[in-house]
This record gives C-alpha cells, sequence and structure tokens, in this order.
C-alpha cells in the first residue's frame, strides 16, 4: 500500500518526564473494557477493547464437527479462527488469512486446550471464531483473555479461566502492556498466558533479547498483572447478572418508596 | 427466540406467513415499518472512516481504508471505491466462513451498485494527478451479527463509514505524493445520499425489513436503492416473480421509505470534524 | 391432543430451592476447602490434590444436603432419558429420522418408535406394520421422548405416549435450557400462571424449546416477551410475583384481553 502519512518509528519509547509514549509508567496496564454475551446466535460470546485494541470472540459447541473428517473418536476438537479484519490494521490487510493468523489460531488453541474437557465430548467440536476489528499491540493476548471469557458465557465446562498479556523491553527498560508502537519498536516482546486451575503458564513466546534477571523479573510481573486482569474477567462475568439482579431491587424498592 | 437452523420448521413458516396474510409481524411492526437504527460513527483508530450500525439486531462494522495507485487507463482523472463484505461465523451459524461466497458477493454488490449509480462518491476528487496517481477506497463491510435484511444494513454502514472518512490529503511532487498535512473528509468526497431497502415476499404479501425468520421463509426479495430523486439501483432475488404492479408500487414505496429515512438518520452528522 | 392436562407439578424448580444461595461462580472458583464435610455435586469437581471443591461453570452456588452443586446458567440440552423435547426433522431415509434437538449430538427418531397408540390397537394384518405408525417430514416440528442416550451412541427419540407426535400449528421458541424450570416454576406455579393470564396453550420441554399456540398475535407475544423476561432473570428471586406484575401491566398498556 501507498501510504501518505508513514508509520514512523520514534527514536525514543520514553518521554522526557519518564512516562511511555502513551502517558503509561512502566508497571501500567492500559485501559481493558470486557463484556460478555453480545452476540446472540453464538452460543458464548465476548467483547474487549484493550487499548486501542478492540476484539470479539464467539463459541460454538460442542456440536457436530465439520467437515466430518476432523473428527475425533475419542474426545472433541477445539478449532481456533483467529482473524483480522482488513482495517484494523494501519496498512490495510489483504482479506485472506495469512499465516500469521494461522499460527496465532494454532497457539490460542494450544493454550486454551488445558482448561477444556475434551475427553468428554467425543467426535464433537469446539468452535471459537476471534475477529479483530482494530489492532494495536498484543491481540493474541486479548484475543486468548476475551477468548476464555466467551467459553466460560456459553456454559461450557473449564478447569479455570485463561489470562493472557505481553510483556516486554523498550530501550532496555522491562514494561508490562505493550503497545502497537512498542511491540514493533521495542527490544523484546513477550507474550504469556496463564491457567488459574493450576497457576501455569500456557501460552509462551518470546522474541528479542534479554538477560536472566530480566526474565525473572518478568515472569513474577506477568504473574501480578495477568491476576489483576483475571478478576476484572471474573467480574465481567458475574457483573451481567449480578447488574439485572441490581435493577430489580432498584425497581423494587422505588415500589415500595412509591407506595408510602 | 426463534430458533434459526439450516431447516425451517414448516410451523414457522406457517405462522409467518399466516400472521402476514393478516398484515401482522411477530415484533409488532407494520408491514412497511423499519427496525430501530443505531449508528456508532469512528470506532476504529486503525481505520480513515468507520460506522457500527445496528438495524434492529443486525450489525455490520464497516471501515474504510485507501490506497494511491494508478488510475484505469479509460478513467485517468478519477479515483476508484471498491467494497467488499464479510459473513463472520461469529455472526450466525448459517455462514461458515472461508472464501467469499454467494451471499457475501451480493452483498457487497448490491450495496455497491446502489451507491455507484447514485454518483455518491465524487471520484474526480479523489484524483491527485491525472493519469498518475488517484485514490483507491477501500469499503470492508464486516457482518457481526445477523438478524436479517444483512443489504439495508450494509448500505447504511458502508456510506456512513464515506461519511467519516478522514484521509489524509495527497499532492503531486517530484517526488511521488507527499501529504498536505491536510484530510480529505466526507463532506469533500461524498456527494449523495442513496438508500437501499429491500422487501421480502411470500406468497402474495410483500413487506419491507425482513427480520431473519421473515427472510429464511420468503420466496423471494427485491432491493431498491434510491436517492432523494432517483432510483439508482434494483435487484431482484429468489425463485419467485413479482407482478408489474408491485414493482410500481414498490419502486414508489422506496422513495417515500427512503425519503422518511434519510431525515430522521441525518447521516451527515457522523461526519469527522477536523 | 389437549396440552392443557399435563402435569408438570412433579418437576421441580431448582433455582428456587431454598438451599440455593445467590452465590454466583465462575469456572475454577473454589466453592469450599472442607472436603471432609462436603461432597462435589453437579458442576463441580474436587482438585487432583483433594484439598478443594471448585465449580466447573459460570452459575449459581448450590448447597443439598452435604452436596455442593453449581446450577449452570447457560449451556446446550444433555439428553436424559425420559425427557421431553421437541425435535425438528432436518433429514429422513427409510430407516430412520434425523432429529435436532439443540444438543451435540443430532438424535435418533425409528419408525418403530412412531407408531399410534389408537392404529395400534387395531393388531397387525390390517396393511403392513408401517400403517400403524405416523410419518413426518423434512421441517415437522414434533414432542419426542428421551429414549436412551449415552456418551458412545446418538440419543435414540420415541413419539409413542400421550402428548407426543407431530405439532400443527402454534410457535415453538427457544430459550437457554438450564433455564426451563424457571418457566415451569415451583409446583408448576409459572407456568400455570402464564397460562392463565395470557389464555395461551403451552408445551415446555427439557431442551429449551417451548411450543405456544394463543388466541390472538398480542397475546402470543406479550407470552413471548414474558418468557424472554423469565430467561433474563431466571437467577434472581421473587420470580413468578415479578412476572405476574410485568404480564397485568403489559396487558392494561395494550389493551390486551
Amino acid at each position: 500500500m501507498v501510504l501518505l502519512i508513514k508509520d514512523e518509528y520514534p527514536d525514543k519509547l520514553f518521554r522526557e518526564d519518564g512516562k511511555r509514549l502513551d502517558g503509561r509508567d512502566k508497571k501500567e496496564l492500559r485501559p481493558i473494557k470486557m463484556e460478555v454475551g453480545v452476540l446472540k446466535n453464538a452460543d458464548g460470546s465476548a467483547y474487549i477493547e484493550w487499548g486501542n485494541n478492540k476484539i470479539f470472540a464467539a463459541v460454538y459447541g460442542p456440536r457436530e464437527v465439520h467437515p466430518h473428517h476432523l473428527a475425533k473418536p475419542d474426545r472433541g476438537v477445539l478449532r481456533v479462527f483467529y482473524r483480522m479484519a482488513t482495517y484494523s490494521v494501519f496498512d490495510r490487510k489483504r482479506p485472506a488469512p495469512g499465516r500469521r493468523e494461522k499460527e496465532i489460531s494454532m497457539i490460542i488453541s494450544d493454550c486454551l486446550e488445558p482448561v477444556l474437557f475434551l475427553e468428554l465430548y467425543p467426535g464433537t467440536s469446539f468452535e471459537v471464531f476471534i475477529e479483530v476489528i482494530d489492532a494495536d499491540g498484543g491481540t493474541r493476548c486479548a484475543s486468548t483473555t476475551v477468548a476464555a471469557l466467551a467459553l466460560a458465557d456459553a456454559g461450557v465446562p473449564m478447569r479455570s479461566l485463561v489470562t493472557s498479556l505481553a510483556l516486554g523491553i523498550i530501550d532496555g527498560e522491562l514494561v508490562v502492556d505493550l503497545s502497537g508502537i512498542e511491540d514493533k519498536a521495542g527490544d523484546a516482546d513477550l507474550p504469556i498466558a496463564i491457567t488459574w486451575f493450576n497457576d501455569e503458564i500456557s501460552l509462551l513466546q518470546f522474541d528479542g533479547k534479554m538477560d536472566l534477571s530480566q526474565f525473572d523479573e518478568f515472569l513474577t510481573l506477568s504473574k501480578e498483572f495477568a491476576k489483576e486482569i483475571y478478576e476484572m474477567q471474573v467480574a465481567t462475568l458475574k457483573e451481567k447478572y449480578l447488574g439485572i439482579q441490581e435493577n430489580i431491587e432498584k425497581e423494587n424498592k422505588n415500589r415500595e418508596d412509591d407506595s408510602k | 427466540m426463534m430458533d434459526v437452523k439450516r431447516v425451517i420448521s414448516k410451523i414457522e413458516r406457517k405462522y409467518i406467513k399466516n400472521n402476514l396474510k393478516k398484515e401482522q409481524r411477530i415484533d409488532g411492526r407494520g408491514l412497511w415499518d423499519y427496525r430501530d437504527f443505531k449508528i456508532t460513527p469512528g470506532l476504529i483508530a486503525s481505520a480513515e472512516g468507520s460506522a457500527d450500525v445496528l438495524l434492529g439486531e443486525t450489525r455490520i462494522i464497516t471501515g474504510l481504508k485507501y490506497d494511491v495507485g494508478t488510475p484505469f487507463p479509460d478513467l485517468p482523472d478519477e479515483g476508484v471505491c471498491t467494497l467488499m463484505a464479510e459473513l463472520l461465523p461469529l455472526a450466525s451459524p448459517l455462514f461458515e466462513g472461508g472464501p467469499p461466497n454467494n451471499q457475501s458477493i451480493e452483498l457487497a454488490r448490491v450495496v455497491d451498485r446502489g451507491i455507484r449509480h447514485a454518483d455518491c462518491v465524487q471520484t474526480k476528487k479523489l484524483c491527485i494527478k491525472e493519469k498518475e496517481a488517484v485514490y483507491i477506497l477501500f469499503v470492508d463491510m464486516y457482518v457481526i451479527n445477523h438478524s436479517g435484511n444483512l443489504i439495508d444494513c450494509g448500505g447504511v454502514s458502508a456510506l456512513t463509514s464515506l461519511i467519516n472518512a478522514h484521509i489524509p490529503e495527497g499532492r503531486w511532487t517530484e517526488n511521488g505524493v507527499e501529504w498536505t498535512g491536510k484530510y480529505l473528509t466526507g463532506e469533500d468526497i461524498v456527494k449523495e445520499l442513496p438508500l437501499v431497502m429491500t422487501y421480502g415476499k411470500i406468497d402474495d404479501i410483500v413487506f419491507a425489513d425482513p427480520s431473519l425468520p421473515e427472510e429464511l421463509v420468503s420466496d423471494g426479495r427485491i432491493s431498491i436503492s434510491v436517492t432523494e430523486t432517483q432510483i439508482t439501483s434494483i435487484q431482484k432475488s429468489g425463485g419467485t416473480t413479482f407482478s408489474f404492479d408491485e414493482i410500481q408500487m414498490l419502486a414508489k414505496k422506496s422513495m417515500e421509505i427512503g425519503k422518511q429515512l434519510r431525515k430522521d438518520l441525518d447521516l451527515l452528522q457522523y461526519k469527522t470534524k477536523i | 391432543m389437549n396440552e392443557e392436562e399435563e402435569d408438570v407439578s412433579s418437576e421441580e424448580d431448582e433455582f428456587e430451592v431454598e438451599e440455593t444461595s445467590r452465590e454466583l461462580v465462575v469456572p475454577g472458583e473454589i466453592l469450599t476447602d472442607d472436603t471432609k464435610n462436603f461432597i462435589p455435586g453437579r458442576g463441580t469437581l474436587l482438585t487432583k490434590d483433594k484439598s478443594k471443591i471448585v465449580s466447573l461453570m459460570l452459575g449459581l452456588k448450590s448447597i443439598k444436603k452435604n452436596y455442593i452443586n453449581v446450577i449452570p446458567l447457560k449451556g446446550i440440552y444433555t439428553p436424559q432419558p425420559g425427557d421431553k423435547v421437541i425435535a425438528l426433522v432436518v433429514d429422513k431415509n427409510p430407516v430412520k429420522y434425523k432429529c435436532d434437538i439443540n444438543s451435540k449430538d443430532f438424535a435418533q427418531l425409528k419408525p418403530r418408535n412412531t407408531i399410534k397408540r389408537e392404529r395400534s390397537r387395531m393388531g397387525r394384518g390390517r396393511g403392513g406394520p408401517q400403517d400403524d405408525t405416523e410419518r413426518f417430514d423434512i421441517g415437522d416440528l414434533i414432542i419426542a421422548k428421551i429414549l436412551s442416550a449415552d456418551r458412545l451412541n446418538k440419543p435414540e427419540l420415541t413419539t409413542v405416549g400421550r402428548y407426543l407426535g407431530k405439532k400443527n400449528g402454534g410457535i415453538v421458541i427457544s430459550i437457554d435450557p438450564p433455564k426451563i424450570p424457571r418457566v415451569i416454576g415451583r409446583a408448576g406455579s409459572m407456568i400455570k400462571m402464564l397460562k392463565n393470564l395470557t389464555k395461551c396453550n403451552i408445551f415446555v420441554t427439557q431442551n429449551g424449546r417451548i411450543w405456544i399456540r394463543g388466541e390472538n398475535i398480542e397475546n402470543e407475544r406479550l407470552l413471548i416477551k414474558a418468557i424472554a423476561k423469565i430467561e433474563r432473570e431466571a437467577h434472581t428471586t421473587g420470580l413468578t410475583d415479578r412476572i405476574q406484575a410485568f404480564i397485568e401491566n403489559e396487558k392494561v398498556k395494550g389493551g390486551i384481553n
């Protein structure tokens, strides 16, 4: 694509005042907003806004496997389809899924599988469709996080939720939650996901250069911030129902007050 | 509430038909009433124009991207605007994903023709340097939820994303095309406001804005695009026939409904303010 | 077939049972670490180290005697023998009908399980055995009973029995299967109230599908609205009274009888 505004990488990823380019501290998450049950035709669904990322996830299943030859006789199959809309990136993406999307689909699938009970669903499939409509760094992590919500919304039995985020190294410093520009211009990118039933790691990738002490710090920080995001996932799932309960209580109170 | 599967149950068909004969619809609408539109413009930070449009529960999020390229040899001073549609599996178990199928192609083409023949997009304004450089606009519609009548929802979504445009303005220099620092907006690009109206037909009853169950039991369908003064595109689909009287009536109805909708929606309010 | 006679009073509404707390739990949430006094029930799991009982899904925590259960709020239908379901015939061949029952598998209906009671009393000899059966087409909605369902085989249906067979009119709507007990209510209180106030025939089945037929479309619309409200508020208390108030209010607003 010939673009008139060039996608330029700045020299420095920290401002004069020590903050990151978007005003955050080194150990600060971007604003995150989550919602479940947004797509009524799917068995389960969720939506997330994470910084400028905007991602939908929908779950169908358990249901019959299409095409049949992919069915397994002894367990269910999990299929994840991670896709990006053409307009979700600065340089328009071609509509057909590319290698990167297929790789990420596989990574997310491997990440979610440990929490599912696929052995209880022989011959059937769970399909997770993820659509990124606006991307700004860490889409695979946000996608994993929103996919876990969609699975829970569908009522699929799970050992626990899964939470994912990306840490990174920019200008030699370890930071939490890389934005798009930090991802592109930074020194290292570390997406990680944690499954809470066993407090273990189910997604881990790394690209860049890092020394061992940074790695230790990275592991500690990732768990701490993943926990924070996990609390948001739990609140989102409960909020859908608690909100309704609160409204009813409010209505009841209003009616009581009116009749006084 | 109504379970949508590939096979439509006989009693569903009967229920919808019998009630339509009495001019009654499940959601309480009249035969010519549209469901509510809800529009959110400019939500996609990465796009140069966008619109999230709900028609009832049908939802289409459209994004606008641009490229700069050489014009077609027979139209050396005109830019190009192309539309595409994706029916996401997220939106319905009826959508399988994969390469464009008949339904997604039809959606893109019907909306495209309504916009094109209305001379909606000022393609001459999309010219940077005759014969050398023009804008190519990509209007990509993504169906996020299917609850019937993708075409009318898509039409408003595509049009609004064009109105919402904020494309970097280019200038031709000896080094190629450079950014002037300013932007082309919907005000520069959009001249007309075509709206497409789709009608379903079951037996001999015709009705506007089919919901999903109505669409699935319809024998046929017709979409008519109109501007304030003219008809700009028609597409009939499905294996049923329409009488001459019906077509005349629908053309007239479309102008009326179109005028009212255009007024109610007031789409120009979704321009990007620079 | 007189749907109104069907006795649903024995069906239990888990949501209204006293032991159900209003506590919402998510997958993996710890329900108790007192594994000596509590037993993991429906929707729960004992952890590998046997130290905790955790929830398997999003639902309401419920303690019955010393069983801890989680009542799910959503989820596709799991066929149980004896359940009544509304099945949609999606395919057929001479040996069976293939039916959609809103579950992970399609169900099978074999002709021998479609024998009409009245006809079968006439005995053999009147044409072949096929003459006794009720025949179905693709697109038919039928009320059937689950004969058998297990992990390895597709569920089997039967239409032999009272209230079972094809539906010719009315309309079928769907809600989340776990919420069906709420539409029935404690000792059938909710469904009785719905029938009386909306003057509709209602047949509720376990796979989340509800058949309704009213005197006119306004009554049917009102009933559909009420059921949608039940589905949305299934996890709350005082539901029957609230739904009743809602219907009465709507009737006044809409001038419905």
